[in-house]
């Protein structure tokens, strides 16, 4: 057996009073693909921004592969470069072109030649099947676009594992597929993933696993085959058949 | 007619001079405003908070008096503490400070105004805070700026007429001599207010062009896309 990528035991995290994660425990092994599902305000964003320190956790641990990155001293920085996040609201940087957004990261993280950059932001982007949008800015991409360029930002610092949120729930209907089959894409590659998305297709097809939380903690766990059709909890399957309707 | 353009012809020797000193002011001024208030602006924002104390009581003491006065405190009063400046010196140090003040404030709702997800972003990347502020927040920020700082500069070259009050030899400064040397003031303030408004105009276009210039692709404003 190998060992996990991931490993979070026992995470809690409040603001202020509001206690929003109450023990969160969640190990996911190499090339998984963990869905995150549950409803609104249960706390699946919140245990991703845990997950890179962007808010790290008031209690509890994370191990990402060997090293315990709640620990105090570590750098926070240089944790964040090995785990990919994707935004429900893209948020590409305004000023800068797709390939721009792709090699800043590069240029200013990963402290690569300019030349050297480009080539692999380009690489990224068709990747992303964008290579001809290279020059376009944020504002000048469709929706779909814009999210693809966001991920093929995300792949170009190597990250070992990718965190989406809501990747597609930005985007009308018509231009979710293509977000979705770049991630398909990035899972059948290898790519760790987890993602909090309520596409049903996509996790019945792409999820090695479905993980199920409510009022910031787990409520069950499985493959996809066993939480759409034999979950243990009354809440998995109200809430599940909620969202297949 | 002809009396004008012959008074016209004489003054303009000493009005050209005067806008010469007006121009060195305002841009010195501009340029101290901007080194002062960008780090200003920043630290506002994103300083710890006794920074940023320190800075709102700067902000506000420039903001909150008369230029003139400032201008008095610097020139009659910092000798008193041993400093002592020459006028054009403590021009450009009065107003540079002056307009360091606004300069900050624009920048600062400027930074405010960028969406918080752009830190969000920069900082998932594995950028530090400083290092997401430099690339990403401020290049932004600055073109939320300009338009702010466009009627800084504007305003500036309006600002530097409190000068002449401490003998330096500006527009202003040479309207005020020739005024008295030709009994003729009001025709001289008028041909004085001709050369701001030119100033100003010329200011104004240059601006635009660099605006329109730094305008980013796709975004409202730009028409042509
Ligand atoms: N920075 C914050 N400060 C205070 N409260 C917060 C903050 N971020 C999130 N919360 C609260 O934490 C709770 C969980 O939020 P979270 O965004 O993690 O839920 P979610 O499961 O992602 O919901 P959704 O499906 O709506 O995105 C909510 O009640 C929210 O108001
Ligand atoms: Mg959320």
């Amino acid at each position: 057996m190998t060992s996990p990528i991931l490993r979070i035991e026992d995470v809690h995290k409040s603001y202020g009073a509001l206690q929003v994660l109450k023990g969160v425990s969640l190990t996911v092994q190499p090339r998984e693909v963990v869905v995150l599902v549950g409803p609104s305000g249960s706390g699946k964003s919140t245990l991703l921004r845990c997950i890179n320190l962007l808010n790290p956790p008031t209690k509890g641990r994370i191990w990402l592969e060997d090293q315990e990155i709640t620990a105090p001293g570590v750098n926070q920085d240089r944790v964040r470069q090995r785990i990919g996040m994707v935004f429900q609201e893209f948020n590409l940087f305004t000023h800068l072109t797709a390939l721009g957004n792709v090699m800043i990261g590069l240029v200013k993280v990963r402290k690569m030649r300019k030349n050297e950059a480009r080539d692999l932001a380009m690489f990224e982007l068709e990747r992303v099947g964008l290579a001809d949008r290279a020059h376009y800015y944020p504002a000048q991409l469709s929706g779909g676009q814009k999210q693809r360029v966001a991920i093929a930002r995300a792949l170009g610092m190597d990250p070992h594992i990718m965190l989406f949120d809501e990747p597609t729930s930005a985007l009308d209907p018509e231009l979710t597929g293509e977000v979705l089959a770049v991630m398909q894409k990035l899972a059948s590659e290898g790519m760790t993933m987890i993602v909090v998305s309520h596409e049903i297709g996509f996790a019945r097809q792409v999820a090695d696993r479905i993980v199920f939380m409510e009022g910031g903690v787990v409520v069950e766990e499985g493959t996809p085959q066993q939480m759409f059709e034999q979950p243990v909890h009354e809440r998995t399957r109200a809430f599940l058949r909620n969202i297949t309707r | 007619m002809r009396d004008a353009i012959d008074l016209l012809i004489k003054v303009m020797p000493e009005l050209l001079q005067g806008t010469g000193v007006t121009l060195q002011i305002a841009l010195v001024s501009l340029a101290l405003g901007m080194i002062v208030g960008l780090p200003v602006g920043v630290g506002r924002v994103y300083g710890p908070v006794w920074l940023r104390h320190v800075l709102g009581a700067y902000i506000t003491l420039f903001q909150g008096t008369p230029v003139l006065i400032q201008l008095f405190m610097v020139y009659y009063g910092l000798p008193d503490i041993g400093i002592t400046l020459g006028r054009l010196q403590a021009a450009f140090l009065t107003l540079g400070l002056n307009s360091a003040a606004y300069q900050a404030e624009y920048l600062r709702s400027a930074l405010l105004s960028v969406s918080e997800g752009q830190m969000v972003a920069a900082r998932a990347l594995g950028m530090s805070k400083w290092q997401a502020i430099w690339s990403i927040i401020l290049p932004q920020a600055v073109r939320l700026a300009l338009p702010a700082w466009s009627n800084e500069a504007v305003a500036m070259l309006k600002y530097t007429s409190v000068v002449f009050l401490i003998a330096v030899p500006d527009l202003m400064g040479q309207a005020k001599i020739l005024a008295s040397r030709y009994f003729a003031p009001i025709q001289i303030y008028l041909i004085v207010a001709v050369f701001y408004v030119v100033l100003v105009g010329i200011t104004y276009l240059i601006l635009t062009s660099i605006e329109r210039r730094m305008r980013i692709p796709g975004l409202t404003g730009d028409a042509a896309s």
